[in-house]
């Protein structure tokens, strides 16, 4: 399966940028009602939008390894140890596709959006999912990986089966992907398993692969990353068109 | 290459598909009005009788298995729908305890149901789709795009929602809940109900004598505002235009149309409002949450299911509940059509104006 890489945006969160002030002052967006990994989200779309046209009927696609855990924690606070009432828009926030309806409606896109969780292959299995649906749709469509480190990281760092010194960071990669290469940076090839010995050592976040992937294009270099889950690995092979 | 559903099972607030059939054709609402959720009134519910989320799905997984082709699902795709995952157990530890201490993340997230599946049943390969009440419907749009492309031969698509207490309570926030079972389609409908289900589908890219097609899927995206669906229905009937045409079928050949039909003012509203505009009154519409409640993410798998039973069983089921019909341009029988259906529409449509729509139909 291959497809054509358009443009990228990477961020990994870090103290030094307000990313809601940023939203609100440089993109003039709405950040009201919403969280920080809607935040993270919107802020990532924005880089991307700077970077590439992005189209009405553009597919998206949302994925993340863990998901909002930080609103499940949050919500659960207020209504079990709190006795609070469920705040209207915590409950909106908790789902999936609230990311994906804010990340279309902030770049101007009308076509479908999809919401993937998984711990296994994640992003992989996200560029399988919309390879699939592009070759229908012949749409071009733009993916959005990200996880989110809620504080206290105990319970995400027990999700990933990492060790509690192990370092973890929150962190957003979009690609732009098409079939037609014209005026690509890069094209991407990936498909299903193959059978696999070997280990891989802690990612930082579930959505690592995108990372990797932006890294490549960022240093406009050609890439072969393996993942490995269990007895199974998947290949993503990016070649830069430069 | 094409898309066969060729076995399906569920459990819902009704039991198991025989019982939920009789059930709709009967008009036998198998909603409740509970007190358990809510302080100080109460609310229509869709509670089912079972253990746990992950003992059920492993139960009705285990019954499409047993009544397939497949000696095993080593070879199957696993895809989930579902709108939140294992936190009803989560919830249900939380409450208890106050704390996350004995919570084991991995039960909490969305995919802690489908690694609980893999565990069990060593699927190939699995994923999970969290688009609120369009979950398991894209579930199903993935495995057929996914059979398209040959890259699975066989997907089993569950929808897996057990009532949480956020659920009940966030829909209660959005005074969207009503206190009785709902009316769909009615001038006095008064809200949903929030249920839970497990409905699993068996996918494949192989016809069988059993076998109902799923002949197209299409989806849009509103983005018109988060909770509220665009007043003109442009994604509700973009999104049926585009399972018309993955489908290579005119409006002409559509039957039947398991409409989404939640009872909500603003659904029922604009969900007319698009039948009308794409179909007049020329198809038969109802919805059959009016027995099931609305089962969030299960919903589209549970009513995928229902839209193949009308189709073998050659009978459109009555509307439930409808005394005064909203929007009179549209069919809504309030009694069953028995009659060949050749084709289907159910519709399932979400927060954030994620809608999707699933045609199905009889092989030929």
């Amino acid at each position: 399966m291959k497809l054509y890489i358009k443009a990228y945006s990477s961020y990994t969160l870090n103290d030094e940028l307000d990313i809601k002030k940023e939203l609100k002052q440089k993109y003039k967006l709405d950040t009201r009602r919403q969280d920080a990994f809607i935040h993270l989200a919107l802020y990532g779309g924005q880089l991307l939008k700077e970077k590439c046209e992005i189209k009405k009927d553009d597919e998206l696609y949302l994925t993340s390894g863990v998901g909002n855990a930080d609103i499940v924690q949050k919500t659960n606070t207020y209504m079990y140890k709190e006795n609070q009432p469920l705040k209207l828009f915590d409950f909106i926030n908790l789902l999936g596709n609230t990311t994906s309806y804010y990340v279309a409606k902030s770049l101007g896109m009308k076509g479908k959006n999809i919401f993937q969780i998984s711990d296994n292959f994640t992003y992989i299995n996200t560029l399988i999912s919309a390879y699939a649906s592009m070759l229908n749709s012949k749409k071009d469509a733009i993916i959005c990986s990200m996880d989110f480190m809620c504080e206290p990281d105990v319970i995400m760092k027990r999700v990933m089966g990492l060790e509690q010194n192990s370092k973890v960071v929150s962190s957003v990669n979009y690609q732009k992907l098409s079939l037609n290469p014209d005026g690509a940076i890069a094209e991407i090839e990936f498909g299903l398993d193959e059978n696999s010995t070997c280990k891989t050592e802690d990612k930082p976040h579930e959505t690592y692969a995108s990372y990797i992937v932006n890294c490549a294009l960022r240093d406009k270099k050609d890439l072969l990353h393996v993942e490995v889950f269990e007895d199974k690995k998947r290949t993503i092979k990016v070649k830069s068109i430069k | 290459m094409k898309s066969y559903i060729n076995n399906y099972e569920l459990w819902c607030n009704a039991g198991d598909i025989k019982s939920l059939m009789e059930a709709i054709y009967s008009k036998n609402s198998a909603l409740v009005e509970d007190k358990t959720f809510l302080k100080d009134t109460t609310a229509g519910l869709g509670i089912m009788e079972y253990d746990d989320i992950y003992s059920l799905m492993r139960e009705v997984v285990t019954k499409v298995l047993k009544n397939s082709n497949l000696d095993n699902f080593k070879n199957t795709l696993l895809i989930l729908g579902s709108s939140v995952g294992g936190m009803q157990e989560c919830e249900d530890i939380f409450y208890e305890q106050k704390s996350y201490k004995n919570i084991d993340p991995n039960r909490l997230s969305m995919n802690a149901l489908t690694d609980s599946l893999v565990k069990e049943f060593g699927f190939y390969d699995s994923r999970a789709i969290s688009t609120a009440c369009t979950s398991s419907a894209n579930a199903l749009l993935l495995a057929k795009r996914l059979i398209d492309v040959d890259a699975y031969e066989n997907v089993l698509v569950v929808g897996a929602d057990g009532l949480c207490r956020s659920t009940v309570m966030g829909f209660h926030a959005l005074s969207v809940l009503s206190s009785t079972k709902c009316k769909p389609f009615d001038k006095s409908r008064s809200g949903m109900n929030v249920a839970e289900a497990v409905a699993v589908v068996l996918v494949q890219n192989i016809q069988t004598n059993n076998s109902i097609e799923l002949k197209g899927v299409g989806a849009s995206s509103d983005a018109y505002h988060m909770t509220n669906p665009n007043p003109e229905a442009l994604g509700a009937i973009v999104s049926m235009q585009n399972a018309l045409k993955d489908a290579k079928l005119s409006k002409e050949d559509i039957d039947y149309i398991n409409a989404h039909g939640t009872a909500t003012l603003a659904n029922d509203k604009v969900e007319a409002l698009g039948v009308e505009k794409l179909f007049g009154n020329s198809v038969y519409v109802n919805s059959t949450k009016a027995i099931t409640g609305h089962t969030l993410g299960a919903a589209g798998a549970i009513e995928a299911i229902v839209s193949c039973e009308v189709i073998k069983r050659f009978l459109i089921p009555p509307q439930t509940g409808l005394e005064n019909q909203e929007n009179l341009n549209i069919k809504i029988n309030k009694e069953s059509v028995k009659m060949r259906v050749r084709n289907v529409i159910s519709n399932s449509f979400a927060f954030g104006g994620n809608n999707t729509s699933i045609l199905i139909g009889e092989c030929k």
